[in-house]
């Protein structure tokens, strides 16, 4: 008969072993091991999925002057980049379409709220559409057609010496409500 | 001989490995034949010469934004042998999916998942699903434009999902913008973690079909005779990986493997998924607002279910017709519905003027980066390259800034062009045609400045019958002259010598300085009273003329102060306070250059 079997029939009752001890303190260890390796592990790859892109910034881009009245221009914005051990000083992170109506400044991103594609001006209309999966907005950014769930996203401006600022912002894809990430 | 034996006797005597030799080419082989054993095969074929080539393709290449396009750029086009390596890894990968896919319809549709071949038949749909999982992970390897929206809206789809679909997505790129942990995640999943739980499934297919092939299968009256693997079967085998890998070859070296532009974020580039992902692209057109997560995961999900559950389905023995509706006809519309989904969505982007003129963009883009990056790329990475390259970023730069309103070559769009269409712009056949047709579409009329140039010798519409006119030039030498004048002032010391005698130069100079002056500026003169609207024709077509003009039009070196009043309606505006001065000096030499390499044609 093995000890496994003699430990089993005594049940509960006998005082923990040698061997009884040996093998709580083998799981207590083992437990103690993995979750000393599986604790950074885990931390290690989640790390970069919790992180923010911390958009807020306002940067600037063009003379309002420049701007024709009611037609939208796709502008860069430009500024310091970071990609995890990468910075890029003054690169384009984004880009804004970029509207002026008399003294009004407006700009929506150009990233489609659907799933990410750069959206461009309609062939056909005054407004916007994205090449990916057909979403068509309006001159106002309102969505039309498609699949996208909300209009383009605007994003906030104001004039500041002659320039357009506009505040740098991505937001979550695919959602009805206007999520910033 | 006897060494080379006595070797042998040597190695056997400790590892047996004379008879596990013996054992493995006698093993038996049941269930599907021939055919089903030479699907298998080349299956197997298609994962080792991507385990080899892979390994190979490792030793050359970097995971990194900066360095990804780069060194894929390198296997292909520097490397020798690259190409051949690159393309059979590429086209292995491509066979796969359709090998795997007949793999699986055909183990579907001779009932090979019936007890006790379950197990294999889990694994048989495992190692379809890993094919696509390394398609996913690889596709996005060479950072190129292709590989990275296609990660970009895939990742994007997985944040599609209640709850955890924003982790999930973030945990994908690497970050909230897919960027460099997103390319080194991928390169560890395709290289380091999925390959060998694709070796593991394989392996345990061909355990778990040795162990079944004692147990006959459900609806067989006795246990089919085993045949041994060799000699026959070994035979089909070596025949059916020999063919494969010649395919690969040729189809390889016809084709090579793809290498679009390199990953641009802010280019307007028409994403695409991979083709064996086209059905889900397709199927996601039908599904709209909150109905689009649910849709287009349940439906494929549907699909894979009852491919996992065909065991329990269709378990008992059925009757011809009940096993056609409940095994037959699902399979095939699952595949076939695939394939229709995927054509109809290339039928649909061909006829689809907008996808394709981005599309023929994106290849000429690539085209021209590919054979910019033969002369080595920059540590700052191809994009920087680009960026730097005034060929391709002058090009760029017309299209983002200028294209909207002018039309040269293939730019802009000569149904909504509002400006000059530039394409011969500065040369004499565009001169003289723009001197006789001012208003002309191509010209100014469509513009702010229609009217407001008189042709040099054409009567105009409005002036009343008898009222005398006379021709500002009254010969087509005179023209000729003062077109080929023209042109010459804008030559720059590079350009090509102009044909223009000292004759034709001086009566050219003469009619200018004399007729235009009325209006225009020359070195600053002209007696226009003040109207202010004729642009100054000294240096007209030259490098600083262009550049001033892109600079700012409303300077009396071009067009003068009038230029950006608000009574000139679509004037065109100043892109010094948009352009930095190196932009504005790139975006002037390749829109002269290309203007005066572009021919006129006369419309």
């Amino acid at each position: 008969m093995s000890d496994d079997a003699r430990n089993a029939g005594n049940g509960g009752t006998a005082p923990m072993g040698r061997r009884g001890a040996l093998k709580t303190l083998a799981a207590v260890g083992g437990a103690v091991g993995c979750g000393a390796i599986a604790v950074p592990t885990v931390r290690f790859l989640v790390a970069p999925a919790l992180g923010a892109v911390g958009g807020g910034n306002w940067i600037k881009t063009v003379a309002v002057d420049s701007l024709p009245e009611g037609e939208p221009k796709r502008v860069a914005l430009v500024a310091d980049h970071r990609d995890a051990w990468t910075l890029e000083k003054q690169v384009e992170l984004g880009a804004a379409w970029i509207l002026r109506k008399g003294a009004a400044v407006v700009a929506w991103s150009t990233v489609c709220p659907h799933l990410g594609c750069a959206v461009d001006k309609s062939g056909s209309g005054p407004g916007f559409n994205c090449p990916c999966h057909d979403s068509s907005f309006d001159a106002d950014g309102q969505r039309l057609n498609g699949p996208s769930p909300r209009a383009l996203d605007s994003l906030a401006t104001r004039v500041e010496d002659g320039f357009v600022m506009v505040q740098f912002q991505r937001f979550r894809q695919g959602t009805p409500e206007k999520d910033p990430i | 001989m006897s060494v080379l034996r006595t070797v042998a006797d040597w190695l056997d005597e400790r590892t047996a490995s004379r008879s596990s030799r013996e054992k493995w080419l006698e093993h038996p082989v049941v269930g599907g034949g021939a055919w089903a054993s030479a699907i298998a095969a080349s299956v197997a074929t298609c994962f080792a010469v991507l385990a080899l080539t892979g390994l190979v393709l490792m030793t050359a290449y970097a995971p990194s934004p900066q360095t990804a396009w780069a060194s894929v750029h390198y296997i292909e086009f520097v490397q020798p042998a690259g190409w051949l390596v690159r393309g059979l890894h590429y086209w292995a990968a491509q066979s796969l999916f359709v090998l795997a896919a007949v793999h699986v319809v055909h183990g579907a549709l001779s009932g090979s998942y019936r007890k006790p071949g379950e197990i294999g038949w889990w694994l048989t749909l495992l190692v379809l699903g890993m094919a696509v999982a390394e398609g996913i992970t690889g596709g996005l390897l060479p950072w190129d434009q292709l590989g990275w929206w296609a990660r970009v809206v895939e990742g994007n789809i997985a944040g599609l999902a209640p709850v955890v679909g924003g982790f999930i997505a973030q945990m994908i790129a690497g970050g909230p913008e897919l960027g460099a942990l997103g390319l080194t995640r991928a390169f560890t999943l395709h290289v380091m973690l999925l390959p060998p739980i694709v070796g593991l499934a394989l392996w345990g297919r061909r355990l778990a079909s040795a162990a079944s092939s004692a147990t006959p299968a459900v609806g067989r009256t006795s246990t089919p005779v085993a045949r041994t693997f060799a000699p026959t079967f070994a035979f089909s085998v070596c025949i059916s990986a020999a063919v494969v890998l010649a395919l690969f070859a040729l189809v390889g070296r016809a084709h090579g493997a793809p290498l679009e532009a390199p990953a641009d974020p802010l280019s307007d580039y028409p994403a695409r998924p991979e083709w064996f992902l086209l059905p889900m692209f397709q199927l996601r057109k039908f599904f709209h607002g909150a109905l689009e997560f649910w849709g287009t995961s349940l439906v494929p999900g549907a699909a894979a279910g009852y491919l996992v559950m065909l065991p329990w389905i269709d378990r008992e023995p059925r009757s011809a017709r009940s096993r056609a509706l409940f095994v037959f006809a699902p399979v095939v519309a699952i595949f076939v519905g695939a394939v229709v989904l995927s054509e109809v969505a290339r039928a649909h982007d061909a006829h689809d003027t907008h996808y394709v003129k981005a599309r023929a963009k994106a290849d000429a883009l690539a085209t021209a980066v590919v054979q910019l990056a033969m002369n080595g790329v920059p540590p700052a990475g191809p994009l920087a390259m680009m960026r730097g390259d005034p060929e391709i970023h002058g090009r760029e730069l017309f299209d983002k800034h200028c294209a909207s309103c002018h039309v040269l070559g293939d730019l802009g769009d000569a149904e909504k062009a509002t400006a000059t269409k530039l394409d011969g712009w500065g040369t004499p056949p565009w001169i003289e045609a723009m001197i006789h047709d001012p208003d002309g579409p191509q010209f100014f009329g469509r513009g702010p400045y229609k009217e407001q140039m008189p042709s040099v010798d054409t009567r105009p519409a409005a002036k009343p019958p008898g009222e005398p006119w006379t021709p500002m030039i009254k010969t087509d030498v005179e023209k000729h002259a003062v077109a080929l004048f023209l042109a010459s002032l804008g030559d720059e010391p590079g350009d090509p010598p102009r044909a223009l005698d000292a004759k034709t130069r001086a009566a050219g100079d003469k009619i200018v300085t004399e007729r235009c002056t009325s209006c225009h500026l020359y070195k600053g003169q002209g007696d226009d009273e003040g109207s202010n609207v004729a642009p100054e024709l000294a240096g007209y077509g030259s490098i600083a003329w262009t550049r001033t003009q892109v600079a700012n039009p409303a300077t009396v070196a071009t067009y003068r102060e009038k230029a950006l009043d608000e009574t000139m309606k679509k004037h065109m505006p100043r892109f010094d306070t948009d352009l930095s001065p190196a932009d504005v000096d790139v975006v002037a030499r390749w829109t002269r250059a290309h203007a005066r390499a572009t021919s006129f044609a006369g419309r």
